[in-house]
């Protein structure tokens, strides 16, 4: 890496922290007690947290939050890795046609399917359920796609070193391709977990029983508690809104790079 | 046998998932969209396009329309102008520049229901960041989320905000592909700064460009939470998206019928928005190599 223009890299600093100060300052907001925010004092306090994870369920939320993106996220991988490694290693009949009706969810916006899969599973009785949370978010039109470009990139022979060693073909998928798939597998993953973390208008219509809020409409939720906004605790709300952003943030300062790289190799598609 | 059915057995939870709920629902909101329902009645009556018709005749959708496409006129141009003007800059791999590139980058994947939060907060009245600093300045306070005139430009301003960072990223891809040697030859003869931006890089990024004015104009039709946490539609229907307009007359009115035939509309334009998109840079994307 080459030195910086010490001048130059001190103003890129403070125009970063200008763009980010929102919500670096709604973070700061959140340890603050009501009192000394609303008189423009200094008082330090953990009583925020408190009051959301307790009173307010907020710990309940982030359960929930987990439960729902982590099963989004293991059930859309594997039902996309298998896609994946079909469409990447088969020809069969209809194959050109399948994989075009994958590809094609991609430019299918969302909200054409709320209403009917809100019928869908309203009949199923799976309103207000996990998995009704869950089985509308699995199919990952973009995640196959990815993984089958990235699995076609892996030499067929290894495959079929494999095969003379009578393996099968799943024993091949889990042995050979998702071994070498896995950064793209983690890059995915990562993806579809933030997406489904941060979702918001399917849980707001699939969910009415507020001990199965994500921290999303929780959040969402808390902050329309009191309508009129003179009465509204802005560091409680910060403190219930920290609590939604930060486990993204630790995320993404983990592995930034993998995400920026997810993120850049799939607009070449 | 067996070995002619593995590669269908692979990928039949995938395609399963998908029929039930994306493929099929495609077809059901266009069934409903000609019929009339509240969720509720026993029966669902055939009524032609009526849907479609009240629709059209509605004051409610004009508006919808017009403010979605001012939001997508402004922001869209907006946002691509300011990340390439800032991709350009930070295309070296300098400790600043990524710290940078991080920094504008993490609002793209964070909560957008927080992201509504903080800027609700931002631009409240009383407390807000905003009106402090204008009072600062000894300039009076703006109503931003209480006034029509303004309240649209504030959710521009969010989602300027929180998307820029993704577009720079790709802007970033974009700028990197372009072959050093033709900015080295445009500097043997002597071309200035601003002009090699507009000669050699413009030109040569037009493929990002069109990748992602795509991509912006149709999430730009399909805004939708930062609607909900920050103004609800309001005030008096001035930040009343599409998207926001179809969660009402779906699920507060009720009104399936109407409510489908706006998510068919909708979904007609966007998919041939999509379309577009896959020829243009099908023709574009060529272009560097």
């Amino acid at each position: 890496m080459k030195p910086e223009n010490p001048f130059v890299a001190v103003l890129a600093l403070v125009a970063g922290l200008l763009f980010l100060s929102p919500v670096l300052y709604s973070i700061w907001m959140s340890f603050q007690t009501a009192d000394a925010y609303y008189t423009g004092n200094i008082d330090f306090t953990f009583r925020n947290y408190e009051m959301a994870i307790g009173q307010y369920n907020f710990a309940r939320y982030l359960v929930n939050s987990v439960i729902v993106s982590g099963l989004v996220t293991l059930i859309g991988l594997a039902v996309a890795t298998c896609a994946a490694f079909a469409f990447a290693r088969y020809t069969f009949a209809g194959s050109n046609l399948l994989f075009g009706a994958v590809v094609a969810t991609l430019m299918i916006p969302s909200h054409i399917t709320l209403i009917p899969n809100y019928l869908t599973l309203a009949k199923a009785g799976l309103l207000d359920t996990y998995a009704g949370l869950v089985l509308p978010a699995v199919s990952n039109g973009f995640a196959a796609f990815f993984l089958r470009q990235f699995i076609r990139g892996i030499p067929r022979a290894l495959d079929e070193a494999a095969y003379m060693d009578g393996a099968s073909p799943l024993k091949v998928l889990w042995r050979v391709i998702i071994p070498l798939s896995k950064p793209a597998i983690l890059s995915m993953g990562l993806y579809i977990f933030i997406s489904e973390w941060n979702n918001y208008i399917w849980p707001l219509v699939a969910i009415g029983r507020e001990d199965l809020y994500t921290l999303q409409i929780g959040l969402a939720r808390l902050y329309r508690v009191n309508p009129g906004e003179d009465i509204i605790d802005w560091p409680l709300v910060m403190a219930a809104s920290t609590i939604t952003i930060l486990p993204v943030l630790v995320g993404f300062i983990l592995v930034e790079r993998h995400l920026i790289r997810g993120m850049m190799m799939g607009a070449v598609k | 046998m067996l070995r002619r059915m593995t590669p269908y057995l692979f990928v039949l939870p995938l395609l399963g998932f998908i029929a039930v709920f994306t493929y099929i629902p495609i077809a059901q909101s266009m069934n409903l969209s000609l019929r009339e329902w509240d969720f509720l009645s026993p029966t669902k009556p055939y009524v032609g396009f009526d849907n479609y018709r009240l629709l059209l005749d509605s004051r409610e959708f004009w508006n919808a329309l017009r403010v979605t496409a001012i939001f997508a006129i402004i922001s869209v141009p907006l946002r691509l102008l300011l990340a390439l003007f800032i991709a350009n800059q930070l295309l070296r791999e300098t400790l600043v520049s990524r710290l940078m590139r991080g920094a504008l980058f993490f609002p793209s994947v964070t909560s957008t229901v927080a992201i509504g939060v903080v800027f609700s907060w931002v631009f409240s009245t009383d407390y807000g960041m905003m009106n402090a600093l204008l009072s600062s300045f000894g300039l009076p306070k703006v109503a931003w989320l209480q006034e029509p005139h303004v309240a649209l430009w504030v959710l521009i301003f969010v989602n300027t905000w929180k998307q820029l960072g993704y577009d720079i990223i790709i802007y970033i891809a974009g700028l990197q592909a372009i072959a050093p040697e033709l900015y080295d030859a445009a500097a043997v003869d002597g071309g200035r700064k601003a002009h090699v931006f507009r000669r050699i890089t413009v030109p040569l990024v037009m493929p990002t460009t069109y990748f992602l004015l795509m991509i912006s104009v149709i999430e730009a039709f399909q805004v939708f939470t930062i609607v909900d946490v920050m103004t609800k539609g309001g005030p008096a229907g001035a930040t009343d998206l599409l998207v926001n307009m179809l969660y009402r007359v779906g699920f507060n009115l009720f009104d399936i019928g109407v409510g489908s035939a706006l998510a068919v509309l909708l979904f007609a334009f966007l998919i041939t928005l999509a379309v577009v998109k896959s020829r243009v840079i099908g023709r574009k994307v060529h272009y560097e190599a």
